[in-house]
């Protein structure tokens, strides 16, 4: 996992931040209490805590379309391609905010007043999207979603680069995980309460109906206003500490140039490949979701929106074990193919039978969490350092457009042919990015690649290169694959 | 190798598909298998006759096999009835007395000869449309106190458009159309859509059922009819009556294919079968539990159906055909489909709801499974 590297790397350049006695305007000498001393771990841990409700809001709102599909679908009079849509727009600025959120959080607003501007984005877009429900105005939705997009994704950056700002060294593996965790409670939150509101708002307002949807809408939003506070706090944490411990700021650590793209290797266009075939069949699937467990196998909306989040559910504890389990194996090809393929599984087993769905969405979960953990850090095995912004960037830039554009398709599918069809279609998509997979397997095994390692011989390869490795600078964490697409 | 088993994958994907496609019709009744269908209206009727009042007619359709025929009888003397009888000879033909066919006692005046090729009959009437408010938007009219009904539509009481100018003899089609004298019906009517078939195929439109040459379809609708509260639903009443063996129970099938009414996995059959459950099915009722709110419905339009047990009544259904045919003293049972589920919208949203029946005789020569 790159996580590894990093450790390694960040340890070689004695990595801890300096543990003298903290310098304050009063005069040296006067201890601060354990809480305020920014060089303290009980303090760490308090800016940790608000690092990770930072990205809670903008998860939580996420997927408040999927949460009350059928509420929406049938508020704003709309059909699945149109609901589709507001997944669609909201991956639609992040194409080509993958390239810009680093270098706008490096060079243009830096990093404190960048979350604050993000943490803004993604307040301002969900009560745009609550407003276009309370006046009836689906194209107002679709607008509060796009700015949405702006400041989710972006935000997830921000959060990455103040986790390594304040944690990096051994507990950035801790606590990259964590906030990954907070990211899936956030998504399962959502999931199981936005309908219990929902229906709580109905009796207030006497009816259910757009105003209906408004309210509740308005009322997930007090989640992002929730982050925007913890981005102030931060802003202000971030900012004390600085002045008092000088500490020097690390930026984003990424560079993004355009022209690398032609100098990617054709592993890395396998795995950009497999990525796309992968995620499309499980975000779209999550989000159009609930129906289908309520008719085909007879759940009620609170069971079915229950098990939609099992994949969230599960992913949270999942994602650091797993984490750990490839990082001690290696192996990082095999267990791709492994995820991919129980995947595949699950979608058959949902399509074409009806054995109890939650053996197939908890196979989902867990094929989920091992592909995160072992697809990305592939990136930094077949890339040069200085490419590594670049390919994580154009890797999330292209998952958004394929996100994009089979939500779209898969709401259209549903529509025409119904839930087998988009079956069949979610599981031809995991198919490609098997085929992909396998033949990097092949690619990998006859280059004579290090791809497929177990982990003692990665860390001898690593050993033997590292005398004569320069100084490292860039970090990959332009992505949220730590947060979102684990 | 893993490039062979990766193939091997992607085979089984499209392989699947495919046989479930084929074999859905390949297993039934072949895809050959076709019959003669001729549609004619009032047969034996002559100018020399009183004709029947307006609205009033019955349609005959003979489904000619190799050495068996159909004869459907659709009729609206009464509550809307199809009549269903298979004979075993090419020659039956239907006989109508029509004056006691019309007058109050008119049993017996409608035979299908020669009544020893009779192998076996059934029919299926439409006799009540119930109206009721739910308050409580359960859409489980059986646990409602009797103040939530308002008084059913009676439709032996209806009155219905002119048979004639309905009725399309090359498709096969007849529509029937009307009302009762109340306000609710100014606006609108209730219309049923009887189709015969001589082979193979499925309708255009939504639920798409798969037809055959041994059945044929009805399809129900309401349309602009003026509910009498704002949170009105509908339920349909359907009673059966057969010769030994009526239409018992309900079997409740459960598919993976939703491509033609997308997300709806079941097909309810109201089944006659003589005996116990193991003997062969004789003739069935099929329906896909969705009913529709527009008259071009889109996914979201679709609202799932629920069907009460069926049940025996003790009078015979107030419908001519059903007199004139098997007289008095069969055995009927009766079950009411409801439409909508909990949280549905109610009827008020958009003033239309329609529901497709399929009526059917299965083969003695086929054994199958049901249709999808």
């Amino acid at each position: 996992m790159a996580d590894t590297e990093e450790r390694q790397r960040l340890l070689d350049e004695d990595g801890d931040i300096p543990s003298s006695r903290p310098i304050n305007e009063s005069g040296p000498g006067r201890p601060m209490s354990a809480l305020c001393d920014p060089s303290r771990l009980l303090h760490r841990l308090v800016v940790l805590a608000f690092m990770c409700f930072l990205g809670f809001g903008s998860y939580f709102c996420y997927d408040n379309p999927a949460a009350l599909q059928t509420q929406v679908i049938q508020d704003m009079n709309l059909n699945t391609s149109m609901f589709m849509q507001l997944y669609a727009w909201y991956s639609w600025p992040n194409v080509v905010l993958c390239f810009l959120g680093g270098f706008l959080l490096d060079r243009v607003f830096g990093i404190r007043l960048g979350t604050i501007i993000f943490a803004l984005f993604v307040c301002i877009g969900q009560v745009i999207f609550a407003a276009g429900a309370l006046l009836d105005r689906f194209w107002l939705m679709e607008v509060g979603r796009f700015v949405f997009g702006i400041g989710g994704e972006s935000l997830a950056v921000a959060q990455n680069t103040y986790a390594v700002n304040w944690f990096k060294g051994k507990e950035l593996n801790l606590v990259f995980g964590l906030q990954l965790s907070m990211a899936r409670l956030g998504s399962t939150v959502n999931m199981n309460i936005m309908g219990w509101v929902y229906n709580r708002v109905a009796v207030l307002v006497g009816s259910v109906g757009h105003t209906t949807l408004g309210v509740s809408l308005m009322i997930a939003g007090a989640t992002c206003i929730f982050s925007l506070i913890c981005a102030l706090v931060l802003g202000y944490l971030d900012k004390r500490a600085e002045r008092i411990l000088h500490k020097e700021h690390r930026g984003t650590g990424e560079v993004i140039k355009l022209t690398d793209v032609k100098d990617f290797p054709f592993p890395l266009w396998l795995i950009f490949i497999i990525c796309v075939g992968y995620y499309v069949a499980i975000f779209p699937f999550i989000g159009l979701g609930q129906v289908f467990f309520i008719e085909k196998f007879n759940f009620s909306p609170a069971e079915a929106r229950a098990i939609n989040s099992i994949v969230y559910i599960i992913s949270a504890p999942a994602s650091p074990v797993l984490g750990f389990m490839v990082d001690k194996i290696g192996r990082n090809v095999i267990w791709v193919i492994c995820a991919v393929f129980a995947t595949l599984m699950a979608h058959m087993m949902l399509a074409f039978t009806f054995w109890n769905p939650w053996i197939a969405m908890s196979l989902l979960g867990v094929s989920y969490s091992l592909l995160a953990c072992a697809l990305w850090p592939m990136v930094a095995f077949v890339v040069p350092e200085h490419q590594l912004g670049t390919a994580y960037g154009f890797m999330q830039s292209i998952q958004n457009l394929g996100l994009a554009l089979i939500a779209m398709a898969a709401g259209s599918i549903l529509d025409q042919r119904g839930y087998l069809f988009l079956e069949v279609f979610f599981s031809a998509c995991v198919c490609i990015a098997l085929i992909a997979v396998v033949m990097l397997y092949f690619v990998d095994y006859l280059r004579g690649g290090d791809l497929n390692l177990s982990a003692s011989a990665r860390a001898k390869l690593h050993l033997k290169n590292s005398d004569s490795d320069s100084h490292i600078t860039a970090i990959p964490s332009c992505s949220h694959w730590h947060t979102e697409v684990y | 190798m893993m490039a062979a088993k990766m193939f091997t994958i992607h085979f089984y994907v499209t392989f699947l598909l495919f046989t479930i496609r084929v074999s859905s019709s390949f297993i039934d009744y072949g895809e050959n298998y076709r019959r003669n269908v001729s549609l004619e209206l009032n047969p034996g009727l002559n100018s020399s006759l009183t004709p029947p009042p307006l609205g009033v007619g019955l349609i005959h359709v003979r489904a000619l096999g190799q050495n068996d025929t159909l004869h459907y009888l659709f009729c609206s003397l009464g509550a809307p009835a199809l009549l269903l009888v298979h004979t075993n000879s090419t020659s039956s033909k239907v006989e109508v007395d029509w004056p006691v066919f019309l007058s109050a006692n008119a049993s017996g005046s409608l035979r299908v000869t020669p009544e020893s090729t009779v192998l076996h009959r059934n029919a299926l009437i439409f006799t009540r449309l119930w109206e009721y408010s739910d308050v409580n938007d359960t859409a489980e009219p059986e646990l409602l106190p009797f103040s939530s009904f308002f008084q059913p539509y009676e439709l032996q009481n209806f009155t219905w458009g002119d048979l004639r100018k309905k009725l399309d003899p090359t498709a096969h089609t007849a529509l029937l159309c009307g009302g009762d004298s109340s306000e609710s019906f100014s606006n609108g009517s209730l219309c049923l859509k009887f189709s015969a078939f001589g082979s193979v195929g499925r309708e255009k439109g939504w639920p798409s059922l798969l037809h055959n040459a041994n059945s044929s379809q009805v399809r129900v609708w309401l349309d602009g009819v003026t509910p009498r509260s704002n949170r009105s639903r509908f339920s349909l009443e359907l009673q059966s009556v057969g010769s030994t063996n009526p239409l018992t129970r309900v079997n409740v099938l459960q598919s993976i294919d939703d491509e033609y009414t997308p997300s709806i996995f079941k097909v309810a059959q109201w089944v006659s079968s003589p005996g116990n459950s193991s003997s062969p099915i004789l003739s069935y009722a099929q329906w896909k539990p969705v009913a529709y709110r527009k008259a071009s419905p889109v996914f979201e339009d679709a609202t799932p159906c629920h069907h009460s047990t069926p049940v025996a009544i003790a009078q015979r259904p107030p419908s001519g055909l059903v007199l004139a045919y098997f007289g008095e003293g069969r055995q009927t049972t009766g079950l009411n489909i409801t439409f909508s589920i909990a949280g549905d919208p109610f009827y008020n949203t958009t003033n239309y709801l329609s529901c497709v029946h399929y009526s059917a005789e299965r083969g003695q020569c086929h054994q199958g499974i049901p249709l999808p």
